[in-house]
């Protein structure tokens, strides 16, 4: 076979309509996954981390059509499909989201999955040997026998019994169905196995189980795997590569023990600074991430991440402690959503002292809340967030907003990173890394990026 | 065992698998149609060609007559055999771990036993049982054991001591006004009361899967629409339409069974949507479709029988309803007079209820402990068969 | 420790039994730990171990029937067991507070965040409405609810998990509890919110110099904030000592495979236990683990599960080869086995 990689993917997008009233008009959209792309090479693990709601489930739907992706394309070179080049107009015929639906149920024996939850994975009505043995009869393997011979065999490599063929799903444990899920998901024998969270309804005996299993098996068959996890212990243990995604974008993908090592990213950074360590003596990770995930129907302009970056960019002009500047930034969203809760406040100090309360302390408690220190590094910016916050002590809410909105702005919210290569396939996509950060000009962008013949 | 084959996933060679060919009916299904065809063949016979006067098996010699309602009983019978007792044989594993968790309740086991004996009764019974004929002189006979004032008896067909007659084993149950053995009135009850309960259990299964998983599965306007007709059922004034058709066409039972369960799947049809739509959802219907499998076959494999499970407790608490509406219609003399079922039999011996209240209570408390028996199985049905219940406890 | 005064919260011999259609399954069967002031105690276990049991029979949150609570749980030396139901009543969700795994299914969706604080409050003491609303939302202040006023006002749907699980902790705090009993508060959470909830936790706790008895399987959440480790498998303590001793020197052979199982301290190794839970309606004859235990010889068999040994001094194991008669080198199976010293030991390098 030639170098091509058994999966590309390229800017895959699934948005989903928000719809209003009688007639369903559109008034929105979600954007679930948008515009991803990665490879995934023949007898790799890719793993795809993020926390809940960054789209990552719904990406591996899209892969698989089990929901149809609005835009981007799959390209799959495996089941013999491999070698071929791009039509005359641009399109290939090997894209997944082209498919027809001989083509697609014949995709289906290149790409198989397994799901999360052991418990809804199996037709409860249904033996597992039927349910093994589906796929085999969808596809037209009429020989009962035949079927019966397969299932057991693989029961078998799975580590079960081929008596088990018999019992019905609710018979066996949690692991025991993912070894299941498993033996259904090989049956074809499919060139990528795609794994959504395969252990995280396990226990973390049980879990260790499946992932060698899963090892095993892989190096058996000469799979790809593409991981789906939360649990970047799961990915550092399995995966080659790994793909970190925030609200439906890739920001940094590159082989494990890079991303692991030095993270590029300061999502990565943060993401795994918060995985508690099994160990006693360490002091708990440093970075600890603000706020929650912003929803998908209204992502942040520019990196999606600069809302909670603790690495957020200043402006050129300013030179502040980083935990100041994301101190003014913050207060600034918060205002801007009108959400500076002023009589709160007053409320609370007067409940802890007998005297009025000042503006001044009302002002000092802000600065507080928001971890700016009582003297901001720069006269500049000072000067701005002392009028602000008189604004906002006044009452004034709007003009306060409209104050930090025109003062403290970064190039994090203007400008969508790229992303930029580091070597051995490690790229991220994070303004800190441009060669070149005052130039957002698209140019040179598309030869930073990974194309499919790498 | 051929030569070529290998049993081993990996070692499959897929492009020499004949393309898919879902349509392989089951067994099931080829035991349906097998059995069915004589039985329409025999419709068809008994419609066609022979008067309405002739007997059905009047070339037998034998005076045994089928009508309509025989026919989509013994239709109903079929699909009952094959698609409930059969897939219950099949999969011993299955139904023992059913019977397990049903047996934990008894009172449903007893209701179940009890109904049985309806069932094999209204099934047989007519065949051992002679018919209860009209005898005016042998009216009012008393159970056996009980005995009534011989005023209210023509003939006493037991002993006479002391002014009452004595009931005796000729009438069990003893004999309504018309002389009509009680006894034998019920057993051929028992057949119209299976009657009524497989036949509109099975068109409002019909109806109500086939409306809900379309509805659930097309969405859209399908759905809306569908929905809507659902509501339009389910607050169509049902009583009120079968009395009008009763004033103008007169009807029968077959039309109190048509037009009771044409009105009634209504709530199996929301249900069956909403547990499709749930069911849908659950990681094993994605894995079928990441098979190749079209809609319309994970639907047919997954979809509908983990409805159709659970839409059975809901059937089973249905068919009381039926049961009763049919006897408070009958009490009411709104009913078919010539069909022999308990509403009939309490109906004839409400004047009576003074001095010969057996005429009322037999039946009654046979239909009030087979209303009852439907509902404690009901119940206990609920739990057997989700096993989604069951496997929370581990 | 202190030995002048009773623990904080003592459990002996807790056994909570059910009864079932399959017979009486013994779900914790026969355990003790402490809980110090202002310690934070982690009972660690697999899910079907009992630690969740095991935490809501503490404040009697089993019904009983169908539940069977015995033996002895004394908070400050009062038996909650024996307590009639109305003074426990004050103790529960006052004293002793609850956090909940799932903050979704904790919460009542039709009140708002605050007034469930309110009514929590207003449970346990007389307070006028205006003051418990103060309160409620200082509460929610203290939690690091950005806004709490205009939180209070909000339903629970309109919260993010971790901002729920937040609310259910200043739910938990208005008493200013003596133990706050948490179980497996954020598995439901990112690892993001986790670590912001943990350290919320932390920082709590100093503040209100509260016991913690934290139920997680989460080993590297257990190493990040527990004192001691109390290890539970199969409804039995198989080994309980402080949180070094546990993650360096683990003594219990069901302790060491689970440490192995996390792969940033078994290196390679992969493959978990062998095996499965044992059937709690017929659980084995001797040594609860015995059965998926590699270092199982005849003893382990039979007569119940083994006394607790100490191992080190505030360690104990429940394990039959740290019987005095026992050869304790057969416990020796890998590169990172130490030998358990007898009595002081110098703590060790990783």
């Amino acid at each position: 076979m030639s170098e091509e990689p058994l999966m590309s993917v390229r800017d895959l997008e699934k948005h989903y309509p928000i719809t209003e009233g009688l007639f369903r008009r559109q008034v929105g959209v979600t954007r679930a996954v948008d515009g991803i792309s990665f490879e995934v090479e023949r007898g790799e693990t890719l793993g795809l981390v993020g926390e809940s709601g960054c789209g990552k489930s719904t990406a591996a739907s899209s892969i698989v059509r089990l929901e149809e992706p609005t835009g981007g394309e799959v390209i799959f070179n495996g089941n013999g499909r491999g070698g071929a080049t791009r039509n005359a107009d641009g399109t290939h015929p090997n894209d997944v989201t082209r498919f027809d639906d001989r083509e697609l149920e014949a995709f289906r024996r290149g790409v198989q999955m397994v799901f999360q939850d052991p418990s809804s994975s199996f037709d409860p009505r249904m033996t597992i040997g039927d349910a093994i043995a589906e796929p085999l009869r969808v596809q037209g393997m009429d020989d009962r026998d035949r079927r019966r011979a397969i299932v057991e065999d693989l029961l078998d490599r799975v580590g079960l019994s081929a008596s088990d063929a018999d019992r019905y799903p609710h018979e066996f444990s949690g692991g025991q169905k993912q070894r299941i899920a498993l033996a259904r998901a090989l049956v074809l024998n499919p060139d990528l196995v795609i794994a959504d969270e395969p252990v995280s309804a396990l226990d973390v005996s049980i879990k260790a189980e499946i992932l060698g299993l899963l090892d095993e098996l892989q190096s058996a068959f000469d799979l790809s795997l593409l991981l789906i996890s939360h649990d970047m212990s799961v990915i550092r243990e399995v995966c080659d590569r790994v793909a970190v995604m925030y609200l439906g974008e890739i920001v940094e993908i590159g082989p494990v023990s890079r991303v692991f090592s030095d993270p590029k990213h300061p999502y990565t950074e943060a993401l795994l600074s918060s995985i508690p360590t099994p160990d006693p003596r360490a002091s708990p990770g440093g970075i600890e991430l603000e706020g929650t995930v912003p929803s998908p129907s209204d992502p942040p302009s520019g990196c999606r991440f600069h809302t909670r970056c603790h690495r957020v960019i200043q402006p050129a002009e300013l030179d502040i402690d980083q935990s100041a500047w994301r101190g003014l930034l913050n207060l600034r969203a918060t205002a801007e959503s009108g959400a500076v809760d002023v009589a709160g406040i007053r409320e609370r100090l007067a409940a802890d002292s007998e005297t009025d309360v000042t503006d001044a302390a009302v002002k000092a408690r802000i600065r507080a809340d928001f971890d700016i220190p009582s003297e901001v590094a720069s006269e500049t910016a000072e000067r701005t967030l002392s009028r602000g916050l008189d604004q906002i002590v006044n009452g004034e809410f709007e003009a306060a907003a409209d104050t930090f909105s025109e003062a403290f702005t970064t190039p994090c919210e203007e400008t969508a990173p790229e992303r930029i290569e580091h070597g051995s396939g490690h790229e991220s996509a994070c303004l800190l890394h441009e060669p070149d950060r005052t130039s957002d000009d698209g140019e040179g962008a598309g030869g930073r990026r990974v194309s499919a013949d790498e | 065992m051929g030569t070529q084959r290998s049993d081993r996933f990996d070692e499959v060679e897929w492009d020499e698998i004949s393309q898919s060919r879902w349509f392989e009916p089951s067994k099931n299904t080829l035991g349906v149609v097998f059995c069915t065809l004589p039985l329409a063949l025999l419709g068809i016979y008994d419609w066609q060609v022979l008067g309405e006067r002739t007997a059905t098996f009047a070339f037998l010699g034998t005076e045994w007559n089928l009508e309509g309602i025989d026919y989509l009983f013994g239709f109903t019978l079929v699909l009952f055999a094959f698609y409930v007792v059969a897939p219950l044989y099949q999969n011993p594993r299955m139904t023992r771990y059913y019977w397990r968790q049903f047996k934990r309740n008894r009172p449903a086991v007893v209701s179940l036993g009890w109904l049985g004996v309806v069932f094999v009764g209204g099934l047989f019974g007519p065949l051992v049982v002679s018919a209860p004929e009209q005898s005016v002189l042998t009216g009012h006979q008393p159970p056996v054991f009980l005995s009534i004032d011989a005023a209210n008896v023509a003939t006493c067909v037991g002993d006479v001591v002391g002014g009452r007659c004595q009931g005796t084993l000729q009438h069990p149950l003893g004999t309504t006004q018309g002389g009509k053995d009680v006894f034998a009135s019920i057993v051929y009850g028992m057949t119209i009361s299976m009657q009524i309960a497989f036949i509109t259990t099975t068109i409002v299964a019909a109806i109500g899967v086939s409306v809900g998983t379309v509805s659930a599965y097309a969405g859209g306007w399908v759905d809306e629409t569908l929905m809507r007709f659902v509501d339009v059922v389910l607050s169509f004034p049902t009583l009120l339409m079968f009395l009008l058709i009763l004033y103008i066409y007169g009807a029968g039972l077959g039309m109190f069974i048509l037009v009771f369960s044409l009105f009634a799947w209504g709530g199996t049809a929301r249900y069956v949507r909403s547990k499709s739509l749930s069911v849908s959802e659950a990681e094993y219907v994605k894995a079928g479709r990441l098979t190749g499998a079209t809609t319309a076959q994970v639907v047919r494999r997954h979809v509908v029988p983990n409805t159709a499970s659970s839409i059975i407790t809901q059937l089973t608490l249905l068919v009381p309803g039926f049961l009763l509406a049919e006897a408070q219609l009958a009490f009411l003399g709104l009913g078919d007079s010539a069909v022999p079922s308990w509403g009939q039999l309490i109906s004839a011996g409400r004047s009576d209820l003074s001095f010969a209240p057996w005429i009322v209570l037999a039946p009654g408390v046979v239909l009030f402990l087979t209303i009852l028996a439907f509902n404690f199985l009901g119940d206990a049905l609920l739990d057997a068969l989700n096993p989604e219940a069951e496997a929370e406890n581990e | 420790m202190t030995d002048d005064a009773s623990p904080l919260l003592a459990v002996e011999g807790l056994t909570t039994a059910f009864d079932t259609d399959e017979g009486e399954l013994v779900a914790v069967d026969g355990i003790d730990f402490t809980v110090e002031a202002g310690e934070t105690v982690c009972l660690v276990g697999e899910s079907g171990s009992g630690k969740t049991v095991a935490t809501e029979s503490i404040t009697r949150l089993i019904g009983s029937p169908p539940g069977r609570i015995e033996g002895s749980v004394r908070y400050r030396g009062r038996d909650l067991l024996e307590m009639p139901e109305p003074e426990l009543r004050t103790i529960r969700g006052y004293d002793i507070a609850h956090v909940f795994q799932n903050p979704q299914e904790a919460m009542n969706h039709c009140y708002t965040v605050g007034w469930q604080i309110v009514e929590a409050l207003q449970i346990h003491e007389d307070v006028p409405d205006a003051e418990a609303r103060g309160r409620a939302i200082d509460l929610l202040d203290r939690v690091g609810i950005a806004n709490p006023s205009a939180r209070f006002e909000e339903y629970p749907h309109q919260l993010s998990g971790g901002q729920k699980q937040r609310a259910m902790i200043a739910m938990a705090l208005v008493g200013d509890p003596d133990l706050l009993i948490a179980d497996e508060p954020t598995t439901a959470l990112d690892v993001t919110v986790q670590a912001q909830i943990l350290s919320l936790l932390d920082e709590l706790q100093s503040e209100f110099d509260m016991g913690v008895l934290f139920v997680t399987h989460d080993l590297g959440v257990v190493a990040q904030i527990a004192d001691r480790i109390v290890v539970m498998y199969a409804g039995k303590v198989m080994e309980r000592g402080d949180v070094l001793d546990i993650f360096e020197r683990p003594a219990h052979p069901y302790t060491r495979r689970l440490l192995e199982c996390i792969p940033e301290v078994g290196g390679s190794r992969k493959g978990g236990i062998p095996g499965t839970l044992p059937d709690p309606h017929d659980p084995p004859a001797g040594c609860r683990f015995a059965p998926r235990c590699s270092h199982a010889v005849e003893a382990c068999r039979t007569g119940g599960q083994p006394a607790e040994h100490a191992v080190n001094p505030g360690q104990h194991a429940s394990c039959v080869h740290y019987r005095s008669d026992m050869d304790r080198s057969v416990l020796r199976d890998g590169s990172r086995e130490e030998q358990p010293a007898a009595g002081g030991v110098s703590p060790e390098d990783e």
